[in-house]
Protein backbone atom coordinates (compact mmCIF):
# COMPACT_ATOMS: atom_id res chain seq x y z
CA UNK A 1 0.00 0.00 0.00
CA UNK A 2 1.21 3.48 -0.79
CA UNK A 3 1.01 5.97 2.07
CA UNK A 4 -2.68 6.45 2.80
CA UNK A 5 -2.12 9.74 4.60
CA UNK A 6 -2.43 11.60 1.32
CA UNK A 7 -5.28 9.69 -0.22
CA UNK A 8 -7.79 9.25 2.57
CA UNK A 9 -10.84 11.52 2.20
CA UNK A 10 -10.95 14.50 4.54
CA UNK A 11 -13.34 14.40 7.47
CA UNK A 12 -16.22 16.85 7.61
CA UNK A 13 -14.44 18.94 10.25
CA UNK A 14 -11.23 19.08 8.20
CA UNK A 15 -13.18 20.23 5.13
CA UNK A 16 -14.97 22.88 7.18
CA UNK A 17 -11.69 24.16 8.68
CA UNK A 18 -10.08 24.32 5.21
CA UNK A 19 -13.08 26.21 3.82
CA UNK A 20 -13.00 28.70 6.70
CA UNK A 21 -9.26 29.12 6.37
CA UNK A 22 -9.39 29.85 2.63
CA UNK A 23 -12.21 32.35 3.12
CA UNK A 24 -10.31 34.16 5.90
CA UNK A 25 -7.19 34.29 3.72
CA UNK A 26 -9.11 35.46 0.62
CA UNK A 27 -10.72 38.25 2.60
CA UNK A 28 -7.32 39.29 3.94
CA UNK A 29 -8.37 38.68 7.57
CA UNK A 30 -5.60 36.22 8.42
CA UNK A 31 -2.05 35.68 7.24
CA UNK A 32 -1.24 31.98 6.79
CA UNK A 33 2.28 32.59 8.10
CA UNK A 34 0.77 33.85 11.38
CA UNK A 35 -1.42 30.73 11.67
CA UNK A 36 1.58 28.49 10.98
CA UNK A 37 3.70 30.34 13.55
CA UNK A 38 1.07 29.83 16.25
CA UNK A 39 0.54 26.16 15.40
CA UNK A 40 4.31 25.57 15.43
CA UNK A 41 4.63 27.31 18.79
CA UNK A 42 1.91 25.28 20.54
CA UNK A 43 2.81 21.98 18.83
CA UNK A 44 6.58 22.14 19.32
CA UNK A 45 7.60 24.76 21.88
CA UNK A 46 4.86 25.04 24.52
CA UNK A 47 3.53 21.91 26.18
CA UNK A 48 3.39 19.78 29.30
CA UNK A 49 7.20 19.48 29.45
CA UNK A 50 7.10 23.06 30.81
CA UNK A 51 4.72 22.06 33.60
CA UNK A 52 6.87 18.99 34.31
CA UNK A 53 9.87 21.27 34.95
CA UNK A 54 7.78 23.28 37.42
CA UNK A 55 6.71 20.10 39.24
CA UNK A 56 10.25 18.67 39.40
CA UNK A 57 11.61 21.95 40.78
CA UNK A 58 8.91 21.95 43.48
CA UNK A 59 9.81 18.35 44.40
CA UNK A 60 13.49 19.15 44.95
CA UNK A 61 13.26 22.69 46.34
CA UNK A 62 10.92 23.20 49.34
CA UNK A 63 11.24 27.00 49.21
CA UNK A 64 10.22 26.98 45.53
CA UNK A 65 7.31 24.66 46.33
CA UNK A 66 6.09 27.07 49.02
CA UNK A 67 6.23 29.98 46.54
CA UNK A 68 4.49 27.87 43.87
CA UNK A 69 1.57 27.06 46.16
CA UNK A 70 1.20 30.60 47.53
CA UNK A 71 2.04 32.70 44.41
CA UNK A 72 1.64 30.37 41.43
CA UNK A 73 1.91 32.89 38.58
CA UNK A 74 5.16 34.42 39.90
CA UNK A 75 6.77 31.08 40.77
CA UNK A 76 6.00 29.67 37.31
CA UNK A 77 7.36 32.86 35.72
CA UNK A 78 10.67 32.23 37.57
CA UNK A 79 11.17 29.30 35.18
CA UNK A 80 10.21 31.48 32.21
CA UNK A 81 6.69 30.20 31.57
CA UNK A 82 4.36 33.15 31.03
CA UNK A 83 1.86 34.33 28.46
CA UNK A 84 -1.67 33.86 27.25
CA UNK A 85 -3.90 31.63 29.43
CA UNK A 86 -1.31 31.65 32.20
CA UNK A 87 -1.84 35.16 33.53
CA UNK A 88 -3.43 34.09 36.84
CA UNK A 89 -2.18 30.68 37.96
CA UNK A 90 -3.15 28.73 41.06
CA UNK A 91 -1.31 25.46 41.77
CA UNK A 92 -3.00 22.87 43.99
CA UNK A 93 -1.10 20.07 45.73
CA UNK A 94 -2.10 16.42 45.71
CA UNK A 95 -1.47 14.57 48.98
CA UNK A 96 -2.60 11.23 50.43
CA UNK A 97 -5.48 13.20 52.07
CA UNK A 98 -6.63 15.33 49.12
CA UNK A 99 -6.66 14.49 45.42
CA UNK A 100 -7.30 17.45 43.09
CA UNK A 101 -8.63 17.10 39.54
CA UNK A 102 -9.31 19.88 37.01
CA UNK A 103 -12.14 20.53 34.61
CA UNK A 104 -13.80 23.42 32.80
CA UNK A 105 -17.49 22.52 32.62
CA UNK A 106 -18.31 25.71 30.69
CA UNK A 107 -15.76 25.28 27.87
CA UNK A 108 -12.09 24.22 27.85
CA UNK A 109 -10.08 26.62 30.08
CA UNK A 110 -6.56 25.26 30.52
CA UNK A 111 -3.12 26.65 31.52
CA UNK A 112 -1.38 26.94 28.11
CA UNK A 113 2.12 28.12 29.15
CA UNK A 114 2.65 25.11 31.45
CA UNK A 115 0.48 22.38 29.89
CA UNK A 116 0.15 23.43 26.23
CA UNK A 117 -3.17 22.96 24.47
CA UNK A 118 -5.81 20.74 26.14
CA UNK A 119 -6.27 17.13 25.02
CA UNK A 120 -9.46 16.32 23.11
CA UNK A 121 -10.98 14.34 26.01
CA UNK A 122 -10.57 17.35 28.32
CA UNK A 123 -12.78 19.38 25.96
CA UNK A 124 -15.33 16.59 25.46
CA UNK A 125 -18.84 16.86 26.90
CA UNK A 126 -18.66 13.43 28.63
CA UNK A 127 -15.53 14.34 30.66
CA UNK A 128 -16.81 17.83 31.51
CA UNK A 129 -20.26 16.69 32.61
CA UNK A 130 -19.25 13.50 34.42
CA UNK A 131 -16.15 14.47 36.38
CA UNK A 132 -18.10 16.93 38.53
CA UNK A 133 -20.79 14.43 39.58
CA UNK A 134 -18.82 11.15 39.51
CA UNK A 135 -15.12 12.01 39.83
CA UNK A 136 -14.17 8.64 41.30
CA UNK A 137 -15.85 6.80 38.42
CA UNK A 138 -14.04 8.97 35.84
CA UNK A 139 -10.68 8.57 37.63
CA UNK A 140 -11.14 4.81 37.61
CA UNK A 141 -11.51 4.93 33.83
CA UNK A 142 -8.08 6.61 33.78
CA UNK A 143 -6.81 3.70 35.91
CA UNK A 144 -6.76 5.59 39.20
CA UNK A 145 -8.51 4.02 42.17
CA UNK A 146 -8.44 6.27 45.23
CA UNK A 147 -9.06 5.09 48.79
CA UNK A 148 -12.39 6.14 50.31
CA UNK A 149 -10.43 8.10 52.93
CA UNK A 150 -9.00 10.47 50.27
CA UNK A 151 -11.05 13.60 49.61
CA UNK A 152 -11.53 14.23 45.88
CA UNK A 153 -11.56 17.95 45.03
CA UNK A 154 -12.88 18.84 41.59
CA UNK A 155 -11.81 22.32 40.43
CA UNK A 156 -14.23 23.78 37.87
CA UNK A 157 -12.39 26.68 36.14
CA UNK A 158 -15.21 29.16 35.69
CA UNK A 159 -13.13 32.35 35.98
CA UNK A 160 -9.91 33.66 34.38
CA UNK A 161 -7.81 31.84 36.98
CA UNK A 162 -6.04 28.80 35.51
CA UNK A 163 -5.26 25.79 37.66
CA UNK A 164 -2.52 23.18 37.63
CA UNK A 165 -2.06 20.15 39.89
CA UNK A 166 1.20 19.51 41.73
CA UNK A 167 1.20 15.69 41.78
CA UNK A 168 2.67 13.60 44.61
CA UNK A 169 6.31 12.66 44.18
CA UNK A 170 6.38 8.89 43.71
CA UNK A 171 8.14 6.84 46.37
CA UNK A 172 11.57 5.46 45.52
CA UNK A 173 12.67 8.54 43.57
CA UNK A 174 14.90 10.08 46.25
CA UNK A 175 18.05 9.37 44.18
CA UNK A 176 16.76 10.97 40.96
CA UNK A 177 17.97 14.32 39.63
CA UNK A 178 15.61 17.20 38.84
CA UNK A 179 15.83 16.37 35.11
CA UNK A 180 15.10 12.70 35.73
CA UNK A 181 12.12 13.63 37.91
CA UNK A 182 10.76 15.99 35.23
CA UNK A 183 10.86 13.11 32.74
CA UNK A 184 8.45 11.13 34.96
CA UNK A 185 5.79 13.85 35.14
CA UNK A 186 2.89 13.45 32.74
CA UNK A 187 0.30 15.88 31.44
CA UNK A 188 -2.51 13.78 32.88
CA UNK A 189 -0.97 13.89 36.37
CA UNK A 190 -0.92 17.70 36.19
CA UNK A 191 -4.64 17.67 35.28
CA UNK A 192 -5.14 15.25 38.17
CA UNK A 193 -6.62 12.26 36.34
CA UNK A 194 -3.60 10.06 37.11
CA UNK A 195 -0.69 9.91 39.53
CA UNK A 196 2.99 10.04 38.62
CA UNK A 197 4.64 6.63 38.78
CA UNK A 198 8.35 5.92 38.99
CA UNK B 1 -5.12 44.14 7.66
CA UNK B 2 -4.34 40.67 8.97
CA UNK B 3 -1.87 40.41 11.82
CA UNK B 4 1.58 39.10 10.94
CA UNK B 5 3.34 36.03 12.35
CA UNK B 6 5.48 38.25 14.56
CA UNK B 7 2.42 40.04 15.93
CA UNK B 8 0.62 36.74 16.58
CA UNK B 9 3.58 35.34 18.51
CA UNK B 10 3.98 38.56 20.49
CA UNK B 11 0.28 38.47 21.43
CA UNK B 12 0.49 34.85 22.59
CA UNK B 13 3.50 35.68 24.78
CA UNK B 14 1.88 38.72 26.40
CA UNK B 15 -0.08 38.76 29.61
CA UNK B 16 -2.65 41.11 28.15
CA UNK B 17 -5.35 38.45 28.22
CA UNK B 18 -6.06 38.75 31.92
CA UNK B 19 -9.33 40.31 32.97
CA UNK B 20 -7.93 41.07 36.44
CA UNK B 21 -8.46 44.74 37.33
CA UNK B 22 -6.21 46.77 39.62
CA UNK B 23 -9.07 48.77 41.09
CA UNK B 24 -10.23 49.18 44.66
CA UNK B 25 -13.60 47.49 45.13
CA UNK B 26 -14.90 46.40 48.52
CA UNK B 27 -15.30 42.61 48.78
CA UNK B 28 -18.75 41.38 49.88
CA UNK B 29 -17.31 38.19 51.36
CA UNK B 30 -14.25 36.90 53.19
CA UNK B 31 -12.64 33.49 53.65
CA UNK B 32 -14.79 31.35 55.96
CA UNK B 33 -18.12 32.97 55.01
CA UNK B 34 -21.04 30.67 54.21
CA UNK B 35 -22.76 31.66 50.99
CA UNK B 36 -25.74 30.60 48.91
CA UNK B 37 -25.48 30.90 45.14
CA UNK B 38 -28.25 32.86 43.48
CA UNK B 39 -30.82 31.13 41.35
CA UNK B 40 -30.27 33.32 38.32
CA UNK B 41 -31.08 32.14 34.81
CA UNK B 42 -29.98 34.89 32.44
CA UNK B 43 -30.67 34.60 28.71
CA UNK B 44 -27.12 35.75 27.99
CA UNK B 45 -23.62 34.80 29.10
CA UNK B 46 -22.91 33.68 32.66
CA UNK B 47 -20.13 31.77 34.40
CA UNK B 48 -22.41 30.44 37.15
CA UNK B 49 -22.79 26.76 36.24
CA UNK B 50 -26.37 25.48 36.08
CA UNK B 51 -25.53 22.69 38.55
CA UNK B 52 -24.48 25.24 41.18
CA UNK B 53 -27.54 27.46 41.41
CA UNK B 54 -29.12 27.81 44.85
CA UNK B 55 -26.31 25.83 46.52
CA UNK B 56 -24.64 26.50 49.87
CA UNK B 57 -20.84 26.74 50.00
CA UNK B 58 -17.97 28.22 51.99
CA UNK B 59 -15.59 30.90 50.72
CA UNK B 60 -12.00 29.60 50.82
CA UNK B 61 -10.06 32.50 49.27
CA UNK B 62 -10.48 35.92 47.69
CA UNK B 63 -8.82 35.79 44.25
CA UNK B 64 -8.97 39.54 43.59
CA UNK B 65 -11.00 41.89 41.40
CA UNK B 66 -11.98 40.87 37.87
CA UNK B 67 -14.24 41.98 35.04
CA UNK B 68 -17.79 40.62 35.44
CA UNK B 69 -18.35 38.47 32.34
CA UNK B 70 -22.16 38.47 32.46
CA UNK B 71 -22.30 42.16 31.53
CA UNK B 72 -18.98 42.57 29.72
CA UNK B 73 -19.57 39.67 27.31
CA UNK B 74 -22.49 41.60 25.86
CA UNK B 75 -20.57 44.84 25.43
CA UNK B 76 -21.79 46.25 28.75
CA UNK B 77 -19.98 47.47 31.86
CA UNK B 78 -16.88 45.80 33.26
CA UNK B 79 -18.69 45.90 36.61
CA UNK B 80 -15.45 45.14 38.55
CA UNK B 81 -15.96 42.80 41.50
CA UNK B 82 -14.22 40.20 43.60
CA UNK B 83 -13.93 36.58 42.55
CA UNK B 84 -13.64 33.93 45.25
CA UNK B 85 -12.65 30.32 45.39
CA UNK B 86 -15.70 28.62 46.95
CA UNK B 87 -15.92 25.07 48.30
CA UNK B 88 -19.14 23.08 47.92
CA UNK B 89 -19.68 19.67 49.45
CA UNK B 90 -20.48 17.13 46.72
CA UNK B 91 -23.22 15.80 49.01
CA UNK B 92 -24.87 19.25 49.19
CA UNK B 93 -24.73 19.71 45.42
CA UNK B 94 -25.67 16.22 44.21
CA UNK B 95 -27.58 14.68 47.10
CA UNK B 96 -27.06 10.96 47.56
CA UNK B 97 -25.13 10.69 44.27
CA UNK B 98 -22.45 13.00 45.67
CA UNK B 99 -19.29 11.48 47.17
CA UNK B 100 -19.37 11.47 50.97
CA UNK B 101 -16.00 13.22 51.36
CA UNK B 102 -15.74 14.97 48.02
CA UNK B 103 -15.67 18.69 47.24
CA UNK B 104 -16.30 20.96 44.26
CA UNK B 105 -14.18 24.11 44.15
CA UNK B 106 -15.56 26.79 41.88
CA UNK B 107 -14.71 30.44 41.23
CA UNK B 108 -17.63 32.74 42.06
CA UNK B 109 -18.15 36.45 41.40
CA UNK B 110 -19.79 38.67 44.07
CA UNK B 111 -22.95 38.94 41.96
CA UNK B 112 -23.49 35.17 42.07
CA UNK B 113 -23.81 34.89 45.86
CA UNK B 114 -25.74 35.93 48.94
CA UNK B 115 -24.77 35.32 52.58
CA UNK B 116 -26.18 32.01 53.85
Amino acid sequence: MASSAHTRPLSEVEIRVKALESLLVEKGLIDLAAVDALIDKYEHKVGPRNGARVVARAWVDPAYKARLLSHGTEAIAELGYTGMQGEDMVVVENTPEVHNVLVCTLCSCYPWPTLGLPPVWYKSAPYRSRVVIDPRGVLQEFGLQLPESTEVRVWDSTSEVRYMVLPERPPGTEHLSEDELAALVTRDAMIGVTKVSA
Amino acid sequence: MAITAAQALAASASDGGSTRLEVDVAPRFAAGDRIRTRNINPRGHTRLPLYLRNCVGVVAADLGVFVFPDTHAHGGDQKPQHVYSVHFSAKDVWGREGGERDTLVVDMWDDYMDPA
